[in-house]
């Protein structure tokens, strides 16, 4: 008799006790909120916005990055938390910093085109040579 | 007094001496090293190839250096995309929407091109730099402009062709001309040669102004006295080596020239490094003949004086070479 009761009593503390880890586990994740980032990142030119392939998506002050597949999307490698700050970037575009919240699962980045005139000279070695100038 | 004098003359020297000449007890061959050896098939993470450049060098010009030797001994100079968009905005110079169109268009394939094939034209090196430079802290602006060269005509310098640098290091700005740095394009050859001139890095801003014009004159580094576009197009023709040789060029300050027979004339340059005198000549063109001629040659520490007097009338295209390099073009035209 006396030792069913124990038993009983052995069985509830293991319950609480591993009751009480659960919820120290569980707390200990909402505290720290790892959060998987996915995304889709676009470029715009002129009017049409499309995907961007093999944009750079970095956070910011580490070398933790990733790129854009051919649809533009991504799942950033590393977990991160609220208030880091990724990084959006592809040559030509104007580069956009965007700061990480619970509800960042998934975010749509359009990049805006930067306004450069390209431009273009050749470098050339060639002697020069005079139109004979008009008299 | 005397000793206030050797003091305001030493500051002149000092001024008369900057550029990349500001950094002469720096080796750059750390930095040149690290460039010279890092090798990456295309630029999707440019923030790890900056990196791997500059994170174990110390000061803002060793990086910049990394940054410059390896841009300009990695991509390749496009002429087909350049030939292109020449083409493409010769026609659509009085239609500012159409440019504007073909311009947006053209940005995005050369980016793409830059990102893949590790090739572009002058504004995707500019644009690579300034975007490499701010990956680093450093701060680097573009400047667009007319480039010159000696192919071009009055007519290709009417407006802006060229991108090139500027760079602020140590507090203080400089400038740069990554494309040219890089080699030399021969379109009828459809080829491209990468050929390193350090030329173009940190360049003196007079000897720079003779084929670099910005579109903005506080640009030129040369306020309050930058010379207009047309001192610009009448200013002589300075090849390549005219930049690793002559810090600066001082006379004449034209191309073209009347003169009489029998008269002497002068011409002055300032020499960035030591040359074999007897190497120097000049080269008399015209339609049909060419012949070389000794000018008179005196050095006075590192000012360089050439004299000669014309013999005879007639047009002729003076190119003054050190040895097998041209440095420059001038036109004479002999009267009696």
């Amino acid at each position: 008799m006396k030792t069913t009761k124990t038993l009983t009593l052995q069985k509830s503390t293991f319950t609480l006790l591993s009751l009480f880890f659960a919820l120290f586990f569980f707390s200990s994740i909402a505290q720290a909120q790892e959060i998987t980032v996915k995304g889709i990142v676009k470029g715009n030119v002129e009017t049409e916005i499309e995907p961007l392939m093999e944009a750079s998506v970095y956070l910011k002050g580490t070398n933790f990055a990733t790129t854009t597949n051919k649809k533009g999307e991504f799942t950033f490698p590393k977990k991160l938390k609220k208030g880091d700050i990724l990084v959006f970037s592809y040559l030509g575009y104007i580069k956009k910093q965007i700061k990480i919240s619970e509800k960042s699962t998934f975010i749509t980045v359009v990049l805006k085109e930067e306004s450069i005139e390209m431009l273009g000279a050749l470098n050339s070695n060639k002697r020069y040579k005079s139109k004979r100038p008009k008299q | 007094m005397h000793k206030f004098g050797v003091l305001l003359f030493l500051i002149v020297i000092y001024k008369g001496f900057s550029q990349e000449s500001d950094f002469k007890h720096i080796n750059f061959s750390r930095a040149d090293n690290i460039a010279k050896t890092y090798k990456s098939k295309n630029l999707n993470d440019l923030n790890k190839i900056t990196s791997a450049l500059t994170n174990r060098l110390d000061t803002d010009v060793e990086k910049f250096r990394a940054i410059y030797i390896w841009i300009t001994h990695n991509i390749a100079n496009d002429f087909r995309l350049y030939s292109k968009n020449n083409r493409k905005r010769k026609r659509f110079k009085n239609d500012s929407i159409k440019l504007e169109k073909w311009n947006s268009r053209f940005k995005n394939i050369l980016f793409k091109k830059l990102l893949k094939r590790k090739r572009t034209i002058c504004t995707g090196y500019a644009y690579l730099l300034k975007e490499m430079c701010a990956i680093t802290g450093i701060k680097s602006i573009m400047v667009n402009g007319s480039g010159r060269t000696s192919t071009m005509d009055e007519e290709d310098l009417a407006y802006a062709n060229h991108t090139w640098n500027l760079v602020k290091l140590n507090n203080k700005w400089y400038l740069c001309d990554p494309t040219w740095s890089t080699g030399i394009s021969y379109p009828e050859e459809g080829k491209f040669i990468f050929n390193y001139d350090n030329g173009y890095f940190l360049t003196e801003p007079k000897i720079f102004f003779f084929n670099h014009f910005p579109l903005s004159k506080e640009h030129s580094l040369l306020a309050p006295n930058t010379p207009n576009f047309n001192e610009f197009v009448e200013m002589p023709v300075l090849y390549a080596k005219a930049y690793t040789i002559l810090s600066d060029h001082i006379n004449p300050k034209k191309m073209y020239h009347e003169v009489h027979k029998n008269q002497e004339f002068t011409f002055e340059y300032l020499l960035k490094k030591s040359i074999n005198l007897r190497k120097v000549k000049f080269i008399f063109t015209n339609s049909v003949s060419e012949r070389t001629v000794k000018p008179l040659v005196s050095l006075d520490k590192n000012s360089l004086t050439l004299k000669h007097t014309f013999k005879k009338r007639g047009f002729y295209d003076l190119h003054f070479y050190i040895g097998d390099d041209i440095i420059a073009t001038y036109t004479f035209k002999v009267v009696k």
